[in-house]
């Protein structure tokens, strides 16, 4: 029984399959959540052993610096809060694109630099570049491409070029979002103070216009 | 039974072995079956993690005190273990293990107990990515940047969840700032970190510390203007994210008495504040590792110490000076968000979001932006004025190969390759 369990396990950890690490990740995040709940836990228990305990019912009110609450504390809250969330789904989406297309960018700038670096004469002249073009799933072993028909003048300007593409791609794409953000910028949505008049004049505005009124 | 228990001490055998660097061929490969070997290891760096929660925040409340009392013509604690005050956090931890635990009638006390566990956890988990030193890392991961936001994001559940439940407005009021404040500056935030990563071509934290190897020349923060502009940006974020004054409203005691603590007592309430100081450390130490050069000290005096040298021990030597750099340098960020509380005024909420839309986010996209036409257009960089950097990270890399780092790294490399074909 104890051996089965330790063999599937294994077969859990085990290094050599591609899941091993994302599972022995969740695993490691289950530890960690046990532990720190452990941790807390273990404060209060220690706690309990040493505190003191005399219940009385002024200390089980809500504390409004001694005034006696009115209502429950489940109230509604401004409409405004539901703007920012709106704003930070949008925003945090195109963020989460940003890291992938980071990456492409960083290792084609570097195999640009480094392509363009490399003295040309010597025979194993593609040699630095093939764990870089491993990660980016151009190795021969991936059989794209084969390394010893292309010189290294080629690489850099391949790899210049996808450089140049994917920023201009990046450019079109967060630009998309960017008109949106202005307009919402424009139409005043960002300002945390705001008339809810049909014009959608921000509070600024609205007072700049009582003040030149006044006489 | 008599089986498990002898495999169990071979495991625990083969993983101690493995640990003082005795790799003979038997060894490795019993310690990468073992689970026993693997969850013995995660528990001791778990055990090692839990102190930057427990031991960091008994010293940076000391330090915020000293520097608080300093700042404001004080002495700030002195009596307390000797001429400066140094057990006050210990003398103030027995103090609220001591106090009595209340829950107001009101509160919904499930959730109000459940909350701090639910910080608690999310600030400790963060620190699984959190490099230490090479190899010095509970999980070498190949999106270690990206891990380390989502799950200091979920630090903000506790918060809400423990305004929410206590039953208060006060409560309520300090969860929802907090809740729109911690979104709004996660963006900034996260697009400063696409800057390194973008300049180094990785999201795995190790390989962006190693690429910042030797001379401080070639931290990235020195890479150029947008990236040294960027990193003030990601340090203000950092601040914001962890709600810390000036943009502590979560816990405004001028407007919302404590905020989302109101109702929190004894150590209940100390176990938040935990969270909070973790999240601080997490994030300079973020900030740290992919703009201020990570384990690496200006002057590369380890490096040539340890070049030339097959010695395993004397790499670990190199890497645990690694490591109080590391912390060092950490620290004094989490110093510097001591001092920037105690001098700047707490901004109002209609000037937070402000801040954030309206400033933050064009500028970080500014700054990356011009990160990545620098990039583009090759302009050479202070970074290139330093020694070759390859030379020096790879003596570093190649000193640091115990079983287990080696092993960690082997599985990050199949995984890294396996996700881009």
């Amino acid at each position: 029984m104890a051996s089965l369990f330790s063999t599937s396990l294994t077969t859990i950890f085990a290094t050599t399959s591609g899941m091993a690490i994302s599972t022995s990740l969740v695993a490691y995040l289950v530890l960690f959540v046990f532990i720190g709940s452990a941790f807390v836990l273990a404060n209060l228990l220690i706690g309990r052993l040493l505190r003191p305990r005399k219940p009385h019912p002024e200390k089980a009110e809500i504390y409004e610096c001694g005034e006696s609450t009115i209502g429950s504390s489940y109230i509604q809250f401004d409409i405004r809060f539901y703007v920012i969330a709106l704003l930070f789904i949008i925003f945090d989406v195109e963020v989460v694109f940003f890291f992938p297309w980071a990456i492409l960018i960083g290792k084609a700038i570097f195999l640009r630099n480094s392509a363009y670096a490399i003295d040309e004469s010597s025979s194993e002249s593609l040699k630095p570049l093939q764990p870089t073009l491993a990660e980016m799933g151009l190795s021969p072993a991936s059989q794209s491409i084969s390394l010893e028909e292309n010189s290294l003048l080629e690489i850099a300007e391949g790899a210049n070029l996808l450089a140049w593409v994917g920023a201009l791609d990046m450019l079109l794409f967060v630009s998309i979002l960017l008109v949106g953000f202005a307009y919402l910028w424009k139409r005043g949505d960002l300002d945390w103070i705001r008339s809810y008049q049909p014009g959608n004049k921000s509070i600024h505005e609205l007072l700049s216009q009582n003040d030149s009124r006044e006489p | 039974m008599g089986q498990f228990f002898n495999n169990l001490l071979q495991d625990i055998n083969a993983f101690l072995w493995g640990l003082a660097g005795y790799s003979s061929q038997e060894i490795t490969t019993l310690a990468e079956d073992s689970w026993i070997g693997y969850l013995l290891a995660a528990i001791i760096q778990a055990a090692l993690l839990l102190h930057v929660l427990a031991a960091g925040t008994v010293l940076f409340t000391w330090a915020e005190r000293k520097v608080c009392g300093r700042i404001q013509d004080r002495l700030g604690p002195t009596r307390v273990g000797g001429k400066f005050g140094w057990l006050q956090s210990i003398a103030d931890g027995i103090k609220l293990l001591c106090k009595e635990d209340l829950i107001p009638d009101e509160a919904d006390s499930l959730l109000f107990r459940i909350a701090p566990y639910l910080s608690i956890s999310a600030s400790f988990a963060a620190l699984i990515v959190l490099p230490f030193s090479d190899g010095w890392v509970a999980q070498q991961l190949n999106i270690g940047a990206f891990f380390i936001l989502a799950i200091m994001g979920l630090e903000v559940f506790g918060v809400i969840l423990a305004g929410y439940a206590s039953g208060s407005k006060w409560s309520l009021y300090g969860a929802m700032r907090e809740a729109a404040q911690v979104i709004s500056y996660e963006i900034p935030l996260a697009m400063c970190v696409v800057v390194p990563v973008l300049l180094v071509g990785s999201m795995n934290l190790g390989t962006i510390a190693n690429y910042q190897a030797g001379w401080f020349t070639n931290w990235l923060i020195f890479h150029d203007p947008f990236a040294f502009a960027t990193f003030w940006i990601y340090f203000t974020c950092g601040i914001a994210s962890v709600n810390r004054a000036p943009f502590d409203l979560a816990e405004a005691e001028s407007e919302l008495v404590a905020g989302f603590h109101t109702e929190y007592s004894g150590m209940r309430w100390s176990l938040l504040f935990m969270a909070e100081y973790g999240s601080m450390f997490t994030v300079s130490g973020l900030g740290v590792l992919l703009f201020l050069g990570a384990w690496y000290g200006p002057l590369p005096i380890f490096n040539s110490w340890t070049s030339g040298t097959e010695s395993w021990y004397l790499a670990q030597m190199a890497n645990l000076v690694g490591c109080l750099n590391f912390v060092l340098k950490s620290s004094l960020l989490v110093i510097v968000m001591i001092w920037v509380r105690w001098t700047l005024p707490r901004l109002r909420i209609d000037q937070v979001m402000t801040m954030c839309l309206k400033y933050c986010v064009p500028l970080s996209l500014i700054g990356l932006s011009g990160v990545l036409l620098w990039q583009l257009l090759a302009i050479p960089s202070l970074n290139d004025l330093a020694p070759a950097r390859s030379d020096l990270t790879e003596h570093w890399a190649e000193k640091s190969s115990s079983p287990f780092v080696k092993d960690s790294q082997e599985k990050v490399d199949l995984f890294d390759g396996r996700n881009t074909q």
